[in-house]
């Protein structure tokens, strides 16, 4: 069954990531999509994550449906303008590809080519409305497409952003601009996450809990100090630091797995969006410790 | 106004290197306030120059550089001296320096400015930057504050998931454009304006060169011209 179908038929799903290599050799990626084979539901390709050039999204996107997994083409703004956003979806779109994520992206000033231009022709909330075009038959200009897409799309929300309203005004204009699906920012807080979800639960789109994986307490303080619209609660980072240094990982591995057995035992979200960040081949053990194998 | 910026004078002093005499030219407006191109900057200029050898024919200080027909009514006071000079360097934006390369074809005329951005002076010689010229205005709907120039992305439709705290992703220094169109807003009784979806910029309306004539009877160049709309 595909991701939308599974998605809407209301089982809970679960996807993860593929980060993309700087380089041509993709033996470690390759092995991790032999671990995540049957076991998601489809897997996330980054597209220059953090502003730091890579292989493109797109052809690692085509790798994962020949590996047999079903990708989500991550699309940022940052580097291509309207005319060459289009004309990469209709790309995806021939190659196979049905789901997008649209994004804004992270500054290049975040990146390793930080003398870049960044494009920001348009942003996520008009590329939404870009893909409902294309697959209605029209480009942006309102031309007629020989051929439209038929792509399934989704959206980011960052539900601990502060201040949080403006993030959830955001939030409404992307389901009105045709987002299907939302994986959230890294959360935490499951106690939070429900008020965040209380809200998303009005509107009739599909979400998904995003989670990051700590490795160590030291990286939760990382998460908390540096990056934007990340909470890590005091009591999981006392967890972490319990644990020591030889169990901090296997902590960091039970605390995800915990999560997602609550949102899945409580019904609080549609699915859960592991990033694992470098270390996807332990995606395939925190689903079994979760349950979910 | 136009915010510029001294190049660094050892660089500039060694691409003036094959020139004996120069003659400065500053502008009273912009570059006066920025500290570029005042009648002291200009000094400073003619003593470094002079370091080097070099003879500084002349100098003003014109009105307004980026007025093409009155720099050169002024300048012509000065005809000797800009007749003698091997070059001409010009102390205030990239406008002001183009001036004095319509106004003397035959001289080679060198800026000792970086031109930066349209800016607003907050205090003494502090300035921000507000507006990008983008040649289609949206603070309407934005509460007064433009996001096309004060989020370093430009979004149009709220902030990104890189503002923490009411802060840009890019840098603390700077506070999010959409934080504070928010506050605004939300003051004002206005939050309902942050619910409508922007469409894409039209682009094209900042695709330069632009030429704009308002004259009446220049109604026929303004044709031929790009700002059509």
């Amino acid at each position: 069954m595909s991701f939308k179908d599974t998605l809407e038929s209301g089982k809970f799903v679960v996807t993860a990531e593929v980060g993309p290599p700087k380089g041509t050799d993709i033996s470690v990626m390759k092995h991790d999509m032999e671990l995540l084979k049957g076991k998601l539901d489809a897997v996330n390709v980054t597209d220059n994550q953090s502003a730091v050039m890579r292989i493109c999204s797109l052809a690692v996107c085509k790798l994962v449906l020949e590996h047999g997994l079903e990708p989500i083409l991550q699309m940022t703004c940052r580097d291509r303008n309207r005319i060459a956003l289009q004309s990469d979806l209709l790309g995806a779109s021939v190659l196979g590809i049905r789901n997008v994520l649209c994004m804004t992206g992270d500054h290049v000033s975040a990146g390793d080519h930080k003398s870049a231009r960044p494009v920001y022709d348009i942003e996520s909330v008009q590329l939404l409305q870009v893909v409902d075009s294309l697959n209605n038959g029209k480009d942006m200009s309102g031309n007629d497409l020989k051929g439209a897409t038929s792509f399934f799309q989704g959206a980011v929300v960052t539900p601990e952003s502060n201040p949080l309203e403006p993030q959830l005004m955001k939030f409404e204009k992307k389901v009105k601009a045709g987002a299907n699906f939302f994986q959230t920012q890294a959360i935490y807080n499951i106690e939070k996450f429900k008020e965040f979800m209380a809200f998303a639960r009005k509107f009739p789109v599909k979400v998904m809990a995003g989670l990051v994986v700590l490795k160590s307490a030291g990286m939760a303080n990382f998460l908390n100090n540096f990056v934007p619209g990340i909470k890590v609660p005091q009591e999981l980072i006392d967890e972490m630091k319990a644990a020591g240094k030889e169990k901090a990982l296997d902590t960091g591995l039970n605390i995800t797995a915990r999560h997602i057995r609550q949102l899945k035992e409580e019904k609080i979200c549609d699915g859960v969006h592991i990033m694992a960040i470098g270390m996807e081949d332990k995606v395939p053990v925190i689903l079994e410790r979760a349950g979910l194998l | 106004m136009i915010i510029t910026k001294k190049k660094d004078r050892s660089k500039l002093l060694k691409t003036l290197e094959g020139y004996n005499s120069f003659y400065l030219i500053g502008c009273s407006e912009c570059a006066s306030l920025c500290g570029t191109g005042n009648e002291e900057a200009l000094k400073e200029m003619a003593e470094d120059l002079k370091a080097q050898g070099k003879t500084v024919t002349g100098m003003i200080v014109p009105k307004t550089g980026c007025q093409t027909l009155g720099t050169k009514v002024e300048l012509k006071k000065d005809k000797d001296a800009l007749d003698k000079t091997d070059a001409i360097v010009v102390m205030s934006c990239g406008a002001g320096t183009q001036s004095a390369v319509e106004i003397y074809p035959d001289k080679a005329v060198y800026p000792s400015n970086d031109t930066l951005f349209l800016g607003n002076m907050t205090r003494f010689q502090m300035f921000d930057e507000r507006c990008s010229l983008c040649g289609e205005c949206v603070i309407d709907k934005t509460g007064g504050i433009c996001p096309v120039t004060n989020c370093p992305k430009g979004l149009l439709n709220g902030p990104c998931g890189g503002t923490k705290d009411g802060n840009c992703e890019v840098s603390d220094e700077i506070k999010c454009a959409w934080v504070r169109i928010y506050e605004r807003q939300k003051k004002l009784g206005e939050l309902d304006k942050m619910k409508e979806i922007l469409p894409p910029k039209d682009w094209s309306a900042k695709q330069g060169p632009h030429k704009l004539y308002t004259r009446a009877d220049a109604a026929e160049g303004d044709k031929k011209g790009k700002d059509k709309k």
